[in-house]
């Protein structure tokens, strides 16, 4: 379930093939070569939005995964944040000529603090309990955003006006775009990094695996839950306020739906919970699948992407049940054990 | 000499039961003060008063002049009270060298350091060949040893250890047994439960005796040989001594 743990031999001075904890491994520099010439080749239309689809997705499943693979705050209501991100920037442009470049950090603030009333609110739930209490919590975003249409736009959905322009953070190239996202998803990268490999990192870790033995330990389990659960709606509020920014429209029911909520533990869950790289392989496979199907089987056989994209969660889920990464991990063990 | 901690009235009840009933005791620093008693006793539940764990229903706690009855687990590491775990429990999915670098990280700036710690603490304990291993793949005395490690690497004026003998062999109990002794001299006072009673009568210089809550007898362990209360405690009342 975790990344490869740190060992008392850091072999100091040599490169890394596959990523650990607290370093940058050659495969994340490989990915991340491939990431910056997709976005600079000229790729048809529909593969550069497959492209800032994945990006963002990398991103948001990053996000998730601080509170939920880091410090076992499983959500199924990360919709909220990013809702709460999408429709503030976007209301504050709209109704106040905030430009989304500001308005987008304080989305992600408001989501942030939404963050911690729910894990405050919380504090004394587990498990299941406290998944379901998240999936209500967004349940009660999403019904509150429909009814307030003064302010949303309501079931109406709310527009922002596609006039191109640096300020207003729309941009006629997709290209802009994918390059956007992917500085989106690199940020949330560097931050997952940063805390993987850190003290405050290990006291998630700690507080996860075993609250009482983490206390016993000088580590003030709230605190540092509520901690992961801000940080977490922060990072997936300004992901929601780049999303609008991308699509020029909002509406309740798809941008803080609870299928919303699934795919942002889903592609951790698939790619690897806990690790840094794990959501990043998650949408780098199932975003482009999931997109890729729906376009070739949109029409005649509609429904039929469905069918096939859960056939493959299915089998994922069987036979990496420690997700992609684990299945990398296991690899590179054998690997070591092999080499002389 | 002033105590390190004070145990004034101290009590805890679970609904009728009195599990902990009026305890008082003080303990100096560096002292290795031994804590016996049958199942039940009440040993645990004392453990969890005084490591903040559970909060007393009335009663004091003095830790270095400072009445602390009430705090949380994480005040008292902070303040210097380490414990361990009658049964083990261990971070599962960190290595042995992070379970007890995470205890270093309490006066340790960087994970790096904290790994330092680690790794001399391991040393001490004979968990030195295990350092990179899962823990998943210990075995229970392995595990013992590791929660000592852990509590050892918060660096405590005063550690509670929480029968730490159970399941080692008897070369491992010597070698644990010389690592407790040795920790007066390292400025680190030791309260020790165990029920491998020959290695805690031969170690510890002053041994209590708690039974059905209340403490019986705190005497030197050749005194409570022949103390009748805690004959009467460990055998029960028709056992004849003759």
């Amino acid at each position: 379930m975790d990344a490869a743990p740190l060992t008392s031999k850091r072999r100091t001075g040599r490169w890394r093939l596959l990523p650990e904890r607290g370093t940058i491994s050659l495969f994340e520099l490989l990915l991340l070569a491939i990431c910056l010439v997709l976005v600079a080749v000229p790729l048809p239309q529909y593969l550069q939005d497959v492209l800032i689809q994945t990006f963002l997705w990398a991103g948001l499943a990053l996000a998730w995964n601080i509170a939920g693979g880091f410090a076992g705050l499983i959500s199924f209501g990360h919709a909220a944040f990013f809702g709460i991100g999408a429709y503030t920037s976007s209301i504050l442009a709209a109704n106040y000529g905030l430009t989304p470049w500001i308005g987008l950090w304080i989305g992600g603030a408001l989501a942030a603090a939404f963050g911690a009333v729910l894990t405050l609110v919380c504090a004394r739930l587990r498990g299941p309990f406290f998944i379901l209490s998240t999936l209500a919590a967004a349940e009660v975003v999403r019904i509150a955003a429909l009814n307030w249409a003064a302010l949303t736009g309501g079931a109406e959905g709310f527009s922002i006006l596609p006039i191109a322009s640096i300020a207003n953070m729309v941009f006629e190239s997709k290209t802009t775009y994918a390059a956007l996202m992917l500085g989106y998803f690199l940020l949330i990268y560097a931050i997952t990094k940063a805390v993987e490999g850190s003290r405050y990192g290990y006291y998630l870790f700690a507080a996860r695996d075993d609250e009482e033995a983490a206390s016993a330990a000088g580590v003030n389990p709230l605190l540092a839950r509520t901690g992961a659960m801000c940080l977490s709606a922060f990072l997936a509020g300004i992901g929601g306020s780049l999303f609008a920014q991308y699509f020029l429209f909002l509406d309740p029911t798809h941008v803080i739906s609870p299928e919303l909520s699934f795919q942002f533990a889903l592609l951790p869950a698939l790619g690897g919970l806990g690790t840094a790289i794990g959501p990043v392989l998650g949408s780098f496979v199932i975003t482009p699948l999931s997109e890729l199907l729906r376009s070739y089987f949109g029409g005649a056989g509609a429904g039929l992407h469905l069918a096939i994209y859960g056939a493959v969660l299915v089998v994922v889920m069987l036979y990496f049940p420690s997700g992609i990464a684990g299945a990398l991990q296991r690899l590179a063990e054998r690997g070591r054990k092999g080499a002389p | 000499m002033t105590a390190l901690l004070e145990v004034r009235q101290l009590t805890r009840t679970f609904g009728a039961l009195a599990a902990v009933a009026g305890v008082s005791f003080s303990v100096r620093q560096g002292e290795l003060v031994g804590l016996i008693g049958p199942n039940g006793a009440g040993k645990s539940t004392l453990y969890n008063l005084i490591a903040g764990a559970i909060a007393p229903t009335s009663g004091e706690i003095v830790f270095k002049d400072r009445p602390v009855a009430g705090w949380k687990p994480y005040q008292a590491a902070r303040a210097g009270v380490a414990r361990t775990f009658q049964i083990p429990k261990p971070y599962r999915h960190l290595s042995v060298l992070e379970n007890v670098a995470l205890s270093a990280m309490l006066h340790d700036r960087t994970v790096a350091a904290a790994c330092g710690s680690a790794q001399a603490i391991l040393a001490d304990v004979g968990l030195a060949d295990y350092v990179d291993a899962p823990v998943g793949n210990l075995t229970v005395g392995l595990l013992k040893r590791l929660e000592v490690a852990r509590a050892l690497a918060l660096r405590p004026s005063l550690v509670l250890f929480d029968e730490i003998m159970a399941g080692l062999t008897p070369s491992e109990v010597r070698g644990m047994t010389n690592l407790v002794a040795g920790l007066p001299a390292r400025g680190i006072t030791v309260i020790w439960v165990e029920h491998v009673l020959y290695a805690i009568m031969k170690t510890a210089p002053r041994i209590m005796v708690l039974h059905r809550g209340e403490l019986i007898a705190d005497a030197a362990p050749e005194v409570l040989v022949k103390d009748p209360a805690v004959i009467k405690a460990y055998l029960g009342e028709e056992t004849s001594l003759a």
